[in-house]
């Protein structure tokens, strides 16, 4: 048994020579340009796909979306991106990605059902999950019994009795989701009524909770205990639960926001073979299971989720890093301007108190 | 009553103090904290500083923040110097103009600049990349050179260059012994003030940067989530900064203390 253990690594390593050299020569001291988020990444990812394959990762970092996509405007020339679902909707909408070599690409398999076929790009023609997550409410165990949270769902942002106590994220499309899926609508719906009936929900949740409205300090804020009740995303959520035991997450049956931020090739790439490769390594159980670790967002990778959330796994027992899967109500947003300029002119009265 | 008096003032200036340097105090200690919070402070270690040390794409951050500062700092101090001295000596009509030309991009918004920058790159079909974005600080720092010498140069006796060249100086000569000597703390704080506004610069760089170059003020607006590297970062700045500032004090007060003592002689 050990001698065929041993006979089979040293096959391995052999096959691992044979391999690797070769992919290493065609690419020997080649850049390949990333442009991710800030903070999104575990570092030693980087170097470890830097020695495998001989080359130099030139590494920027944008903060949202749109940015990016002035960035791209420019004519800059990026190998790998990783926007979000509805910019990637829009990227292949305006024709600025390239498809993906299936023959390199090969890890898909290991994808999660749940980010697989993804509707804005169907067949993962264009793009591969680098993490996702959900959104939903984190809460103080200690002063909120957990079933109230499950039964009143999102209508908790209406209950008086946490006036004061209350977070709410200051971003038109995540608040009016809220309001959409508590009034049991569609996160994408375009039709007036339903926007009307959505600003008068939130309009009444400012009067009754009168949340702060912040960003990205109710992480700190709620890992500190400063109030009952947030809008977190849920990757965001993972981390403040295992800072604070007494924190808890609850994605509201009424139906949540899925986002993911995934990897895409631009059209204009310099590298787009060794962006294929990089794509592919990202996605493998390691690179995967790194990334996923330090981020606190859930890794597209079935088997990472697994081991992650499983026992002796970082985020055992916390609820919130693997989101939901298999609740029809739960929805992507599309890429709509229109829609999103019209809720932020709400979102501002709302928070104007008029 | 004046003792009362001597307390009120001192009070107030201590809170102005206090305003400007507790915000700087704040990051300075939680760079030092053991946990990841911005607002409990759980004991004092060095990891952040580690991590900043460890984390290369914050070490190339800074390497090309310095970088671009140096360069447009210099080239922008000598274009801005040159201008304004040759500006004294023109036509007031011209002058004038030249000057109104030139007080635009600092009235103007960052943010008009930098698109302006970037699509005067992208239709001249320039790449985006290291050089796009030391031209692009060079070009908003002149203005600010200029500026900053002028009245100075308002001030200068005319007499003196031509008395230097009279008395058989050339025009070099007349330019590097007599008309830079007088115009020098201008001229220092000119370029300290391209400096500073090149060093915390965002919107122009993120703009014009090409691709794969962050410098710092990219860096940590980009990030998803905080960390306190950031502190440490800042911490460093500083401590920088404040050597630099107390340097160029002691320098300047040590050339004018000779100076004095080489008229007294």
């Amino acid at each position: 048994m050990k001698k065929w253990l041993a006979i089979s690594l040293a096959m391995v390593l052999l096959l691992a020579q044979c391999v690797s050299p070769a992919a290493a020569e065609e690419f020997e001291n080649k850049v390949l340009n990333v442009y991710n988020w800030g903070e999104y990444i575990d570092k030693q990812v980087i170097t470890n796909f830097e020695n495998e394959y001989k080359v130099r990762v030139n590494y920027s970092l944008f903060s949202s979306n749109e940015e990016m996509y002035t960035k791209l405007q420019s004519n800059a020339s990026y190998d790998v991106i990783i926007p979000s679902d509805y910019m990637i909707e829009r990227l292949i909408r305006e024709k600025k990605l390239q498809p993906l070599d299936r023959e390199i690409v090969t890890d898909l398999d290991n994808l999660t059902d749940s980010v697989k076929n993804l509707e804005y790009d169907p067949d993962n023609t264009w793009s591969v999950p680098y993490l996702w997550q959900n959104v939903g409410i984190v809460y103080d165990t200690t002063k909120i019994d957990p079933e109230k949270i499950e039964e009143a769902g999102w209508d908790i942002f209406q209950d008086p009795e946490y006036a004061g106590h209350t977070y709410m994220y200051d971003s038109e499309r995540d608040a009016f989701m809220v309001a959409f899926k508590a009034l049991g609508y569609s996160a994408n719906t375009e039709n007036p009524d339903e926007i009307q009936a959505a600003y008068e929900w939130l309009r009444n949740m400012d009067k009754a909770v009168r949340p702060s409205y912040v960003t990205d300090e109710v992480i700190d804020s709620m890992a500190n205990g400063e109030k009952w009740l947030a809008l977190v995303y849920s990757g965001d959520a993972a981390y403040i639960l295992s800072e604070n035991e007494d924190m808890g997450f609850c994605a509201p049956k009424q139906g949540t926001n899925i986002a993911v931020d995934a990897m895409v090739i631009p059209a204009n790439a310099s590298n787009p073979k060794l962006a294929n490769y990089f794509i592919n390594y990202i996605l493998g159980y390691e690179s995967s299971a790194m990334i996923s670790e330090e981020v606190g967002y859930a890794s597209p990778n079935a088997e990472v989720l697994a081991e992650l959330s499983g026992p002796g796994g970082s985020y055992e027992g916390n609820d919130a890093y693997v989101p939901r899967s298999g609740n029809d109500k739960d929805e992507f947003f599309h890429d709509n301007e229109t829609l999103r300029k019209q809720l932020s002119e709400l979102w501002i009265k709302v928070k104007l108190h008029e | 009553m004046k003792k009362k008096k001597k307390f009120l003032s001192s009070g107030y200036l201590i809170l102005v103090l206090l305003f400007i340097y507790l915000p700087i105090a704040y990051v300075v200690l939680f760079s030092f904290n053991d946990s990841k919070s911005m607002t409990k402070f759980t004991g004092f270690s060095l990891r952040w500083y580690e991590n900043m040390f460890n984390d290369r794409t914050m070490l190339q951050s800074i390497y090309y923040t310095v970088l671009v500062a140096v360069i447009s700092t210099v080239v922008s101090t000598i274009v801005g110097t040159v201008t304004a001295i040759g500006l004294s000596k023109a036509k007031k009509v011209i002058r004038s103009a030249v000057l109104e030309v030139n007080n635009l991009p600092v009235m103007n918004p960052d943010i008009v600049t930098a698109i302006g920058l970037m699509l005067l790159f992208v239709s001249a079909k320039v790449q985006l990349s290291l050089v796009t974005l030391i031209l692009a600080h060079i070009s908003f720092s002149i203005p600010y050179v200029i500026l900053s010498i002028m009245p100075k140069l308002r001030q200068l006796d005319d007499n003196v260059a031509e008395a230097a060249l009279d008395l058989g100086a050339t025009p070099v000569q007349a330019l590097t012994k007599v008309i830079i000597p007088q115009i020098y703390p201008a001229i220092l704080s000119g370029a300290l003030i391209a400096f500073s506004m090149s060093f915390d610069d965002f919107v122009i760089s993120f703009f014009t940067a090409g691709v794969g170059i962050n410098n710092i003020s990219m860096y940590v607006y980009s990030m998803k989530r905080f960390n306190p590297s950031v502190n440490a970062l800042s911490t460093l700045i500083v401590v920088v900064v404040t050597v630099i500032l107390v340097l160029v004090n002691i320098i300047s007060s040590r050339m004018s203390k000779e100076r004095k003592k080489e008229e007294n002689v």
